[in-house]
This record gives C-alpha cells, structure tokens and sequence, in this order.
C-alpha cells in the first residue's frame, strides 16, 4: 500500500524530523549568548524576543541561511568544489573559537546521524568524506544544507528548519535559564513567525559573495561567555 | 582511513557521589599499570570538576598532558548529553580518537544527575554508576536504570558507613538481587581503598589484559 497523497509526502515527514529539538545535533547545549546576558541583565519576554529577533536579522539571516541556500544549490549542480567554498567562507565568518567548534560538532554529527538511513546521495557521502579527511569543515548550517538536499526537502524549508532550530535553541535555554515560562516560550516562537519568514525568503538566494553578518553586540556577548568560568551552555 | 575506536568507560552518579574523585583515584593506577588515558568531564553548571582533574592529574602528577582533560558543557541537560543526544560528546570522542591514536582509553564523565542515568551505547562501552552510602543502605533496593543496568556498581564513602547507620551487608545483598548478581565494588574514594578493584575489572573487562600493560613489556 502507498501512502502518499498530492498534499503531503516523505520529504515532509522528513522536515518534521530534522526540525524536531529530538533530533541529535547537541543544540540544547548552546545559548547563543544568552547565559552571558542573563548574567547582566535581568530579561524579560519582550527582550528575548529582540534577542532572537535581532538574531536572525543580522547574523542567521544573512549568514547562516545565505550559506545553506548555497550549499544546496551546490548539491543540486553536483559541485563538490563549490560546496566546499560554502563550508570555508562560513566557517572563516565565525568570529568565537566556542561558536565556530559548537557548530562544527553539531553539524558533523548532524552528517553521521543522517548518513545512516541516507544511503543513496553521493553529494552527502562525498562531503561527509571532506569532513572526515579535514578538508571541509562540516559546519552545521552548511551540513544541514546537504542533509536536507539529501531527503528531498526543499530549500525554502531546509531554510526554515535552520531558523526555527535556532530560535527554539534559544527559547529552550531562556526556559532551562529560569528567564521564561513554557507559555511565554510559545508565544515568542509564534510571535516570531514572521521574523522568521522573511528572513529565509530575503536570504535563502543570497550569493556567497554576499553573504554578511553584523551583530557586534552579539560578538562581545560571546565572547563574554566563552571566558566565564561557571556556566551551564557551552556557548 | 577511519581513526581506531578507542575504548571507552562511562561514569555516572548523584551529584556528589564521588565520580571525579573516583576519575583521580583510577587514572593514576592505570597509569602505573601502562595505560594511556584522556578525560572528558561532563558538567552541569561549570568545568571545575574538569579543571581541578587538570590541575591534579595532569600538572600536579604529570599523568598525562592538560590537554586530554577536556571539559564539555551540557546546557544543564545532564543525562541527555550522554544518553539520547551524546552528540557533543561523541564528537569529542572522535577528535581525540584521530589527534591521539595511542591512548588506551577514554574515561567519560557524565555531570550529577539521578538514578535513571544510564549511557548511550554508541558512546561508551562500559558503564560505571557511583552511588554513596549516605543516601542509606536502601539505595540499591530503590533500583533506577544506573544501579540495575551498570557494568560495575561502585559504592563509595564506606568509612562513613556506620555514622550514617548504613548496612554494608544490606547494601551488598540488595545491589546482588537488582543486579542479578552483576559486579558491586566498595570503595572509599578519599583514600582509595577498594579502588585497585575498580581497576582489575576495567582492564579485564574493557581493555581486555588477562596482565596489566606494563607487566607485559616486562615480561
């Protein structure tokens, strides 16, 4: 019997896995700053929201997802050599050793985990090879690129699952942090919708010559957390 | 061509219950006994347990360089950092496994967490689960997946066994019926008394020696 109907398919119960928090990638232990700021600031709901917000805006926007959109680009046209061009430029824009290695484990194991039910894409097993033999990086929005191009997910939601990941990362940590409450947490993801949308639809094109980030508050923020010595989030 | 699979012991507990102290009691009988060994040290809320086995086994005794120490955060996400997400920790695992190919062995530590800690098989394949007599001699009878599911039990803090009014006897009579007569150690970590135990079984069991390592290239 076929389950398959003109609606829905494979790919998407694909999107819900690779989108699921269950899914293994180690994200629940990063913050992305905010244990840093917890530590000055006393944060509200709202400040969240702009934390995450301003996030997306001007550093996973315009990078990361810029990135991923290449990165399955390069999937698509079978260009390994441009595939690994993705993976250079985004790791060299990661300014904090502690962001630039959490991403880098996140998105090799992300590689590993998809490898094992994934068996037919030679573009994964030849960057998954790259990675292996050091000559890529494996960095996770990239790596979530290949995978999803892997499982037939298409790239405009290949992007949304990079944001949504990234921003129910951040709400997990604010909760684990005592900042917020579940209500409060499903609010500023539903609030963030829109965020959220534009960012992958004004970025999800962009060419790797122009992708950017600029969010220098961000980088002193973790910077700041990378040297603190008691703390729950490895960034 | 792929880095070898390094064997790897898992070590989990309570908070306090004595894993980082059991680590330093361990690493420098296996040293003695040969055996080449990195640390990586799970915590909840910081890296001191990782910083003060730097400090202790590696600057202080010289057991081993500073930089097979490695501390990893886990988002206050204890159990899920070495059970359904070991990500992180598996990618440390496999760093160390291509830079360092002569260790013999990777000791994991999970942070403090309760008793249904247990380790993800694809990240450690022999699991060792700490408890303290001061949570009373009904502790192995309570069960949880970390006393009944362990390779090794180790309970520690024995010297205080009897201010606590713990039954030494119970204790070891209970962990036999939970863990269908599995291995249970005593030990008492402050002095290392029963450690050398803790070690016989690794080598055995994990390292598969019949002899220590250094007795070998003796003989």
């Amino acid at each position: 019997m076929m389950y398959m109907n003109i609606e829905i398919g494979n790919e998407d119960v694909s999107l819900l896995q690779m989108s699921d928090s269950f899914f293994p990638t180690g994200l629940y232990a990063t913050s992305s700053g905010l244990e840093a700021l917890s530590q000055v600031k006393k944060l509200k709901s709202k400040d969240i929201f702009h934390y995450i917000s301003t996030y997306l805006k001007q550093v996973v926007g315009p990078s990361d997802c810029a990135a991923l959109g290449n990165a399955y680009e390069s999937c698509m046209k079978k260009d390994l050599t441009a595939l690994l061009n993705v993976d250079q430029s985004l790791y060299s824009m990661r300014l904090i050793e502690a962001t630039r290695s959490a991403s880098v484990r996140s998105g090799s194991q992300l590689l590993k985990c998809v490898s094992t039910f994934v068996k037919d894409k030679k573009m994964l097993k030849d960057y998954q090879k790259a990675v292996r033999n050091g000559n890529a990086t494996g960095i996770y929005p990239v790596s979530l690129g290949v995978a999803s191009w892997s499982l037939d997910i298409s790239k405009n939601k290949a992007g949304l699952i990079l944001l949504y990941g990234f921003t129910v990362s951040v709400i997990g940590a604010a909760l684990r942090l005592g900042i917020l409450q579940h209500y409060d947490g499903q609010k500023i993801i539903h609030e963030l919708r829109p965020v959220i949308l534009k960012s992958v639809l004004d970025n999800i094109d962009r060419s790797i010559s122009s992708i950017w980030q600029f969010a220098p508050g961000l980088d002193i923020l973790q910077m700041k957390h990378e040297a603190m010595s008691s703390k729950m989030f490895i960034t | 061509m792929a880095p070898l699979r390094i064997p790897r012991v898992g070590i989990g507990g309570p908070v306090g219950s004595g894993k980082t102290m059991l680590i330093e009691q361990i690493v420098p009988l296996l040293s003695a006994n040969g055996y080449k060994v990195s640390i990586i040290s799970n915590d909840v809320i910081s890296k001191e347990d990782a910083e003060r086995m730097k400090q202790n086994l590696a600057t202080d005794q010289g057991l081993l360089p500073e930089d097979l120490v490695i501390g990893v955060a886990t988002g206050g996400c204890p159990h899920t950092a070495v059970r359904e997400d070991p990500s992180i920790n598996l990618s440390v695992v496999e760093e160390l496994e291509s830079k360092y190919d002569f260790l013999d062995l990777i000791l994991i530590e999970s942070g403090g967490d309760n008793i249904t800690t247990t380790f993800s098989p694809a990240l450690a394949d022999y699991f060792i689960y700490i408890i303290d007599v001061t949570g009373g001699d009904k502790y192995p009878r309570k069960r949880g997946l970390g006393i009944e599911n362990c390779d090794l039990l180790v309970i520690n803090k024995i010297d205080i066994a009897p201010y606590v009014g713990a039954d030494l006897k119970i204790m070891e009579r209970d962990a036999k019926i939970v863990r269908r007569n599995k291995p249970t150690v005593f030990v008492n970590s402050k002095t290392g008394r029963g450690v050398d135990a803790v070690v016989s079984f690794i080598i055995k069991d994990v390292l598969f020696d019949t002899l220590p390592k250094a007795s070998k290239k003796v003989n």
